[in-house]
């Protein structure tokens, strides 16, 4: 089950900055509302598995690629030192718009 | 919308409370829901994403209010419900 | 959690087994085969597993890098499997360095490495834990009396997708001689959640 950081062929790699969508679903979703929007690092690819949100209507979803993705508490919250690394669906994520973004 | 469950940074939540020495399931009623979840997902009356959905689904207020088994077993009865496994009217009676 | 004295409890039970009962005559759960199941659950998953896998870590390097790198690959050398229920769950275990502490949550729901530990403890699934520890992990571990050295780092893992985490604490200086056994009775369940040095 060893995954490589280059995520099993997915868009992201460990290092990449990406940015969470800022969409708040009606249905199901597992992007937590206080990361929306956030920008983090990509750590590790954490394997790949169909979109809860469409599992959750009965919807058919292939497997995508799950990374870790860290983020600076200050990032999420405007306070604190430590870090939140979370686990999300490649389709929550898209590149982070500029390197300086912070 | 975000729901009742997605509780992450909230604030205003009461100290936390440790039981030393706590069991794995408080009353036998929590272990036959927990293994009632158990079977039927595994005979695939519902998957693990519709389960969660069901949870999130409480009323906020009954989210709150209620034990986490509790949360668990009304999340099976509305899956087999809406599904017509079971109606609503056997659910009820007993 | 809402008053679970006999009586609150009593409808609860009552409607537990009336739902079984529904199931059984739909022939879609057997009451014999959920006992069986879930007496094998309680008896294959418990914090002791957890406890077994860092003292080996803490004695043998060489499976210390592999557990971090690939631990459901590592558990076997431990008769140890996140499977045994639904489908086998990617296990990552995160090291406490001297300058790292990590701090495992699901603020969505509960998740949490059951298949491995057994049941969470009920403050794990609360929303108290849920919604501070990712804003303030500090405080949270000093709710659990553990006040960390404030040059130490804090990374809260959020195990909001199929990975389950586990915490690796820091090996407690003094005890380089001692057995597995030994090192594995230090290791408490909160320790491998991250709200305990060990």
């Amino acid at each position: 089950m060893a995954e490589s950081a280059a995520a099993a062929a997915g868009r992201f790699r460990a290092g990449d900055r990406v940015q969470a969508s800022r969409i708040d679903p009606a249905h199901h979703t597992r992007l937590p509302r206080y990361a929306r929007g956030a920008v983090g690092t990509v750590v590790e690819g954490q394997g790949r598995y169909p979109l809860p949100d469409r599992r959750a209507r009965a919807l058919p979803a292939e497997p995508e690629p799950v990374y870790a993705v860290r983020f600076a508490a200050g990032e999420l919250f405007g306070a604190g030192d430590h870090t939140v690394t979370i686990d999300l669906w490649e389709s929550y994520l898209r590149p982070a718009r500029s390197p300086e973004h912070q | 919308m975000a729901r009742i469950n997605d509780v992450g940074g909230m604030q205003g939540f009461a100290p936390l409370q440790q039981e030393i020495n706590e069991p794995p399931f408080h009353a036998d009623w929590e272990a036959h829901v927990f293994a009632l979840n158990r079977a039927l997902l595994g005979r695939g009356v519902y998957n693990l994403d519709e389960f969660r959905d069901a949870i999130e689904r409480l009323p906020p207020q009954e989210y709150l209010a209620s034990s986490y088994y509790e949360k668990w077993l009304h999340a099976i009865t509305t899956l087999l419900a809406d599904k017509g496994v079971l109606t609503r009217e056997e659910l009820a009676g007993g | 959690m809402s008053g679970d004295h006999a009586g609150a409890a009593a409808p609860l039970a009552a409607r537990v087994r009336h739902l079984e009962a529904l199931l059984e005559q739909r022939g879609l759960v057997d009451a014999a085969e959920l006992d069986r199941a879930l007496a094998a659950f309680l008896a294959r998953s418990s914090p002791a597993n957890g406890a077994r896998l860092v003292a080996r870590a803490w004695r043998d390097e060489e499976f210390r890098a592999r557990l971090l790198a690939d631990a459901n690959e590592a558990l076997p050398e431990l008769e140890l499997s996140m499977g045994g229920g639904l489908e086998e769950q990617r296990l990552k275990v995160v090291a406490n360095t001297p300058d790292t502490h990590n701090v495992i949550v699901c603020t969505l729901c509960s998740c949490y490495p059951l298949a491995l530990l057994g049941p969470s403890p009920t403050w794990y699934k609360s929303e108290a834990y849920r919604s501070r520890v990712v804003r303030d992990p500090r405080g949270v571990l000093g709710e659990f009396g553990f006040v960390l050295d404030p040059a130490v780092t804090i990374n809260v893992w959020d195990s909001s997708a199929e990975s389950r985490y586990l915490v690796l604490p820091l090996q407690p200086a003094g005890t380089e001689d001692d057995d597995e056994a030994a090192l594995a009775a230090r290791v408490t369940r909160n320790g491998l959640i991250g709200v305990a040095p060990v």
